[in-house]
Order: C-alpha cells, then structure tokens, then sequence
C-alpha cells in the first residue's frame, strides 16, 4: 500500500485534527454524490477507497487500534440505485451495465402517452451522462412534477439545482472558502449578493 | 471562442506565473518557427493552456531557460525548453482554429468587415494546410465541428445542448490524441480527460455564446439564449437579465462536471497547480466578469 500519509496530502507530523480535516476535504471531493451518473464514478469510488483506507491506516499507526472513519459508509451507492418497484427495470439495468445508446432506444420506443414519471426520470439521467444537462435537468423537473413524493427523483432534481446554483464549481451566490468573494468590502459583496440573487426591485445597488 | 480560459493571475504562485508565461512565450516562438512570424499573431490563452495541461500529464516538469522577447527585443522572458511534441500539437491546434474561425468570420459578418477578414485567409490558410499535414486529426474534428455546427444553425433550434455539443466533442477529440498516445486507449487518463474535455469545450461554447448575447441581439446571429429566450432588438434589459441568469446556471451546472472530472486527474508535476487555478479559480472568474461585472457595467443604478 502506498504511503497513507501521501494519499491524504499531509505529513507525517501532521496533528490529528490535520489529517482528519484532509480526510474530510478529500472525501467531500470525491463523494458519490458528485459522481451520480457520472461515467467516472468508479474512479470516484476507487479514489473514495484508497482514501478512506488511508485514513483507517494513519488512525491505526496512530492509536494502535483500528478505528472506522467518520464517513464509514462512503465510497458506495448513489441515488440511481433503483427501485422494488420498477415499470423499466430493464431500462435500470442497462444503464447501470453502462450500455446508454440502448437504454434510450427502449426508452424513445415508449409513445408519448404512456410516459410516467420515471420514464422522464430514466430520460434524464441518460442524458445527463451524455452530458446534456439542460434536458437532463428539464426531464428530472418533469418527473419531480409528476411524481412529488419519490424521493430518488427528488434527489436528482436537487443534485442539478445545486449545481446550477453555482455550489459545485462556476459563479453562484453561495459563498464558498475561496477568495471569489471574500467580501473585500461590504460593498462589494452586497452588490454581488444583488446581482447574483436578480433582487433587483427590492434593494437599490449602493455602488 | 478564444480566450476564456485564463488562469487567476492573482491566485498564481510568482513561480507558476513565470512558468506559465515560459511556455505561453515558447508557443509563441513555436508558432514563429513552424508557420512563419504572421502565425505568432495567433497565439491564445486557450491554446497555452492545453500545453500547460498536456506538460502536467506528461510526468517530467520542463526546463526553463532566459532569452528576449522576438516581438519586443527590448525585453527578457523565460522559456520553457524541450517539450517539442507538446508544443508542436499546440502551435498545429492555434493555427487550425484560427482558420476555421477566420472562415466563420467572413460568413457572419458585414461587409466591410468581411474584407478585412478576406484580406487575412490566404496567410492563415498557408500556415493551416501545413499544420493540417503534419496533425491531420486535428484538422478533420476542427472541420467536423465547423460542419455541425452550421448545420445547427441552419436548422430547426433544439435547445442549447445540441448547439454546444460540437465544441464540446471537438475538444474532446483533441484532449483524446495525446493523451491516449501517453496513456493507452480507455485508460483511466483517456476517459477522465475526454470527460474533462467534452464539458470544458461546452462552457467555451456557452460563454462565448452569453457573452456575445448582446451583440447577437443586435446584428441578429444566431446565439442560442437569443433563441431561446426569443429575444429581439426591442426587448427589454430585464428579458436580456433572465437569458443571462439562465445562462450563469447553464455554465454552473457545466463546471460543476468539468470539476468532477478534473479531480480525478493525477497531475505528474509541478504544473498541475497551474491547470487548477485555472480550473478552479481561472474560469469561475472568467465567469463572474462576463456575465456580472460586465452586467454591472451595463445595467443603470434603479
């Protein structure tokens, strides 16, 4: 195994709370959910892997104990894990076996009358690997529309808000640790703030 | 198209600046030495990057050595030494595109316009049908690009995906021919990059696309916010405001897979931190001051 203390990007000296906030940091980085129906996602959970069993090596060396990391159960599972009761469980099956171009061929030979949510569902989490994102987030809107309560469309719906939000990368109004927007002055930030949330109407910009 | 993907000056390291600038000013000297010294007018950000990205991934770090500047004797600069190959693809890859966008330029623009552009087509394509010989791949995915998407243009609109896909398979192909070269096809390095790829080349598309929205509107092109927000020369700044958020949520949602994948690239050497300020800091940035600073610009205090 290679050096735990390299995977994790700290030295050895590095103090307890070091390492368990690389750990966090990492395994935020390559959480699942950042890699839903994505084609990398097994090199996410390989990544997720080799991280988590770093961290278990540093605590073991460390304590002389073996001890779980906080995030045990990352590195497995994602939203498109399907469900009991499937009207296309052969569409579920191809798409997890990777074989996309078929999946929507069974999915477009359904008419137009008969789509349910999860067809919309299905729909778009095939075009959101393809890298459509604008009708993959229209599809998941759709099934969220017709189908309220599921919560693995919800879930698919609320990944796609968040990064057009700007939560995963780009330009949003969340702020995040890097200094985009650090609020050199107040100023700045409200102006920012403003633009960013299109409230024009109720604050005037000051600057 | 060209010039979005810059690094965050302000973010680089003063050793990372020099290096950036040792291989911006290599290109440059590439481009002198492999199709004449009109072609060093060609140099881009863009093309710098992808030697910076390709360098990152190649394992060794490159040699830096002081010489003058050839457009400006007067100053000193670094070079980055060696990495032929590498710069050998990019110098190819700046004279194919501009080529290409010297063509979509003469059959997008007004006349007067158009001539001067008229006047430039036989130095560039000299240098492209050169560049072409010698990386005849590049050539082919930067003129099938060229080929869909005019025929995007020229048909019914579906929706701003379609648009941005061949920019964004082109550069992906190109990411691909190296990296596979390096790597092996289907190797953990070729599918994160062509990932990687594919999305960096849909927020070019979609950038270029927002940030000339005004400018469409105007001469009446053909941008696809312009179309799908039905926007015209009468509408109003607030309608202009709506296609601009939509579009900062299109770019948002566009880097957040682009980050995906670029975390999952192992950088060999010291220039990874080059390729993710860019990523990270660079087009963010890039971002904010095309769709927000310039918004701010525009837009008269209420």
């Amino acid at each position: 195994m290679s050096d735990p203390y390299r995977v994790l990007g700290v030295s050895p000296n590095a103090t307890d709370a070091d390492v368990k906030a690389a750990y966090h940091k990492l395994a935020k980085k390559y959480h699942p959910d950042n890699y839903a129906d994505s084609p990398l996602a097994d090199l996410a959970s390989e990544k997720m892997k080799e991280i988590n069993e770093a961290y278990d090596e540093i605590v073991k060396q460390r304590k002389g104990r073996t001890s779980s990391p906080p995030y045990g159960s990352y590195g497995t599972g994602s939203y498109s894990t399907g469900t009991g009761n499937s009207d296309y469980m052969d569409v579920r099956e191809l798409i997890m076996q990777g074989r996309i171009v078929d999946a929507e061929q069974i999915l477009d030979g359904v008419p137009s009358d008969r789509r349910n949510a999860e067809w919309y569902f299905l729909k778009g989490n095939i075009l959101y690997r393809r890298g459509w994102l604008e009708e993959a987030f229209a599809d998941f809107t759709r099934a969220c529309q017709m189908d309220p309560t599921n919560a693995e469309y919800r879930a698919a719906y609320t990944q796609a808000t968040n990064q057009r939000r700007g939560m995963y990368g780009g330009y949003g109004p969340s702020p995040r640790q890097t200094g985009w927007c650090d609020g050199c002055d107040v100023c700045t930030t409200l102006c920012a703030a403003n633009l960013c949330c299109d409230c024009f109407s109720g604050i005037s910009p000051c600057c | 198209m060209f010039g979005y993907v810059q690094p965050q000056k302000s973010e680089l390291l003063v050793r990372e600046f020099e290096e950036y600038r040792g291989i911006y000013c290599a290109l440059c000297r590439r481009l002198g030495k492999d199709y004449g010294f009109p072609a060093r007018f060609f140099l881009n950000y863009d093309s710098t990057f992808f030697v910076v990205l390709l360098l990152s991934l190649s394992g060794e770090c490159p040699r830096f050595a002081k010489g003058r500047c050839v457009v400006n004797p007067l100053k000193r600069c670094v070079f980055c030494e060696g990495s032929d190959q590498e710069l050998g693809i990019a110098a190819a890859l700046t004279v194919i595109l501009s080529y290409y966008k010297l063509k979509d330029n003469i059959s997008d623009s007004a006349m007067r316009k158009r001539l001067a552009y008229f006047l430039l087509l036989p130095i560039v394509s000299h240098a492209r049908r050169h560049a072409a010989e010698r990386y005849p791949e590049l050539d082919k995915s930067a003129g099938r690009m060229m080929k869909r998407q005019t025929e995007i243009e020229h048909s019914e609109f579906f929706g701003i995906d379609r648009c941005a896909e061949p920019t964004a398979d082109m550069v992906a192909d190109i990411l691909e021919m190296p990296v596979q070269e390096i790597f092996g096809r289907g190797s953990p390095e070729d599918r994160v990059s062509r990932q990687f790829g594919y999305y960096l080349g849909r927020w070019i598309y979609l950038i270029d696309a927002a940030d000339d929205l005004e400018d469409d509107i105007r001469s009446g092109s053909f941008n696809p916010f312009r179309i799908k927000f039905s926007l015209n020369s009468k509408s109003t700044p607030e309608d202009i405001q709506n296609a601009r958020g939509y579009a900062r949520e299109v770019l948002n949602a566009t880097m957040a897979r682009m980050t995906a994948a670029a975390n999952l690239i192992d950088f060999q050497n010291c220039l990874g931190g080059i390729v993710q300020n860019v990523i990270f800091k660079g087009l963010p940035e890039m971002q904010k001051d095309r769709l927000h600073e310039k918004e701010r610009r525009n837009v008269r205090p209420l």
